[in-house]
């Protein structure tokens, strides 16, 4: 708050994830220690300082008697926060804790553009924030359950490579659709089970459960067709329902990028529809196995009732 | 005939239906419940066929036989296509299938007619029946409403379906009485105006409940849904001669008269069979896309079809109809969007609905620079005769329309090919 007194005595504080941070920034702003004196250290990030070790941890931030006044934030600038820390930096990037605190040291002063879109540091999370939300919206739409049935019954397992910590939002998601069903999700970092109605979150994902996962991910050809009957139903809905004269293939990989395909059960049918669909297929809306079937068209009117009946049943018979 | 053959058929023949839309459904859990599937307002595309089209529902018919003969139609009677009918039962088998491996977010059942509009309307109920009470499903549905079939009917649908659709296709009784001659724009509007009641009805319900159940403490009370996603409807282009103000003219009617949540715009693609009179070309996919960018001019941003094209005709396919609109109306520019009303900031060309909001909460806090709207990732090129900032002010503000558009469509310059 405005009326802590500033500290620019160097320190260096250390966090593994966003409850941590939180902790740690507290304490930090409590003691009125601005963002240029505190040098962060992320559990996550595998290049770290020279000198920097765990230990700092333990060490209080400053020894001066922390103001007892509690540091108020919007809920909104809290979510933003929280959020923007799910986004993984890459060796360009600025690093995540150091960015946070900026902002929470700004908005405690009463700076409240910080959190802004606009803003040079609140854009930076905004965008990340955005990222975050577009990567767990890709966890619930491209993620693939598959069915693999033990002893208790039907139980359903999947593989997913998130760009982001999002495996809780996307889990929380599969935990609330599935119902009763059982699950498994394992990402290359964490995994997560719902036994009907339990979340078990595991960090690392047992080797168990990644080696079964990425089994059942990798068999999406043909070969899958045999452990799993609805697999072939699923693909053969998928190529039905594409509309060869409409063929665009920017907008398809502006929505669902090539990196997911590879664990799509439909992924591998993609190049083939394209290339069939440019290579004469592109005439007609018609799929061209379906053009090849014998046709049926109904005589007019009063017998049309009659024979569309007669008809109709005898497909749904056969 | 096996159940793989009867999906290719019938996926097939349902795929001139342009919607696809899971969202707008009332939130639900199956957590710690029988049953399976949730909702929560925000629909989902589970995969995009090579086309860019969404795959969020297992869009199907229940069967492609169909009484009907309407000429733009691959299922009318009198065309040569291969013919299968599904079972509920086996509709139903498809949708959880596909709903566990996370490929749909729910059913989109439509049909042809067979028999009467109301043994029809009764098969696909009996589908979301089936689906919602049988076996507790709490996905997305969406039903086809067949205008003739009995209002009672339409009813039932609704308490099952998150949406209700029923197809206007032509927007004018001229090429309605030429290309479908079965079908009446006044039936279709008449079932529209039904749907429309139950809706509003169920509406004013859940608001009373919502009221009384604050009073009574009493939550769990609730008033009986009636298609809680809305109804949408959809129009074919390019089959025939109408022309873009006719077709938005007559969206702008359906939003207000019967409150649609969409409507749906679909190129017309060449079907095979085609009859005489219909196109072999190329879907006008451009066209079909400029008259979404319009369509949600007129549903978010305040617009008028009338505004958006003042004279029969279509719209321009070089440039997008708001920058189309600007560019006519360069009295009403530049727009200084410290001071400007947000109503006018969303009418500049470059600037979304998402940062107009932004741009209004900024300015609560400081002026707004040109920097701004770097940061808030605005379409430059286009906002920049337009807007006055606190240190921008555009130079060529006089400059005149016809000057100002060849500079904004100008091609790109192109590194040519060595060889």
């Amino acid at each position: 708050m405005r009326s802590a007194p500033i500290s620019s005595a160097p320190c260096v504080a250390w966090a593994n994830d966003f409850d941590e941070w939180r902790e740690q920034a507290r304490r930090l702003l409590q003691a009125g220690t601005p963002p240029a004196s505190v040098t962060w250290h992320d559990g996550n990030d595998s290049h770290d300082d020279l000198f920097s070790s765990p230990r700092a941890l333990e060490n209080p931030p400053s020894s001066r008697k922390p103001s007892s006044t509690p540091i108020r934030i919007g809920r909104d600038q809290l979510t933003l926060l929280r959020n923007a820390a799910r986004y993984r930096t890459q060796d360009y990037d600025q690093p995540r804790w150091p960015l946070l605190y900026q902002v929470l040291w700004r908005l405690a002063r009463g700076d409240a553009a910080a959190a802004h879109a606009a803003d040079a540091d609140g854009r930076v999370l905004h965008q990340r924030w955005h990222a975050v939300k577009r990567e767990a919206h890709h966890m619930h739409a491209f993620l693939r359950f598959h069915r693999r049935d033990d002893a208790l019954g039907e139980r359903y397992i999947a593989w997913f490579e998130p760009a982001h910590d999002v495996l809780d939002l996307g889990a929380e998601h599969f935990a609330d659709r599935m119902g009763g069903s059982r699950w498994i999700i394992a990402t290359p970092q964490g995994g997560a089970s719902w036994n009907g109605s339990v979340l078990d979150y595991r960090d690392p994902c047992p080797a168990t459960w990644a080696s079964e996962a990425r089994t059942a991910a990798a068999r999406t050809s043909a070969s899958h067709t045999r452990v799993d009957d609805d697999h072939a139903l699923w693909r053969t809905y998928f190529v039905s329902t594409f509309n060869p004269a409409r063929l665009n293939h920017k907008v398809m990989t502006q929505h669902m990028p090539q990196r997911f395909w590879r664990h799509l059960s439909e992924g591998d049918l993609i190049p083939a529809m394209e290339a069939k669909a440019r290579h004469g297929g592109q005439r007609l809306a018609q799929e061209s196995s379906v053009g090849q079937r014998r046709g049926k068209a109904l005589p007019p009117r009063r017998e049309a009732q009659d024979g569309a009946r007669d008809q109709a049943q005898g497909v749904a018979k056969s | 005939m096996e159940l793989i053959d009867k999906l290719s058929i019938l996926a097939d023949a349902a795929k001139y239906d342009a919607s696809c839309a899971s969202s707008g459904a009332p939130k639900r859990s199956s957590r710690g419940k029988e049953g399976l599937g949730s909702s929560n307002g925000m629909g989902i595309c589970h995969s995009f066929t090579p086309d860019g089209r969404c795959v969020s529902l297992l869009k199907v018919l229940l069967t492609n036989f169909c009484l009907f003969d309407c000429q733009y139609c691959v299922n009318r009677r009198s065309s040569n296509v291969p013919r299968a009918r599904f079972t509920p039962e086996e509709v139903v088998r498809l949708t959880l299938s596909f709903y566990r491996r996370n490929t749909i977010s729910g059913l989109f059942l439509s049909s042809g007619i067979i028999r009467s509009s109301d043994y029809t309307m009764e098969q696909m109920i009996q589908v979301a029946k089936l689906l919602r009470e049988t076996h507790q499903f709490r996905g997305y549905i969406h039903l086809k409403a067949i205008p003739e079939a009995d209002p009672k009917l339409l009813e039932e649908a609704g308490r099952y379906a998150d949406r209700l659709s029923a197809n206007i296709e032509l927007p004018t009784l001229t090429s309605l009485k030429t290309l479908a001659p079965e079908k009446e724009l006044g039936t279709i509007h008449a079932a529209m105006g039904h749907m429309r009641q139950g809706i509003d009805a169920a509406n004013d319900d859940a608001r009373q409940d919502a009221r009384q159940s604050v009073r009574s403490g009493n939550s769990k009370r609730q008033a009986p849904r009636y298609a809680p996603g809305g109804q949408s409807t959809q129009m074919i282009v390019g089959a025939d001669a109408t022309d873009d103000r006719t077709i938005l003219k007559s969206a702008q009617r359906l939003y207000r008269d019967f409150r649609l949540k969409r409507v749906y715009y679909s190129a017309f693609s060449p079907i095979p069979e085609r009859p005489a009179g219909l196109p072999q070309a190329a879907p006008p996919l451009l066209r079909e896309h400029r008259l979404y960018q319009a369509d949600f001019l007129i549903r978010s941003y305040g617009f008028q079809a009338e505004e958006l094209l003042n004279a029969p005709g279509n719209l321009d396919l070089e440039i997008d109809p708001k920058l189309a609109w600007a560019l006519a109306h360069r009295d009403d520019f530049p727009v200084d969007l410290n001071r400007a009303e947000p109503a006018m900031i969303a009418r500049v060309p470059g600037i979304g609905l998402r940062s107009v909001q932004r741009l209004v909460d900024l300015r609560r806090l400081r002026r707004i620079r040109y920097l701004d709207l770097v940061a808030l990732r605005c379409r430059l090129d286009t906002l920049r005769p337009f807007v006055i900032t606190q240190d921008y002010r555009p130079t060529d503000a006089c400059q005149d329309s016809t000057r100002l558009r060849q500079s904004l469509t100008a091609p790109q310059p192109a590194q040519m090919a060595l060889w």
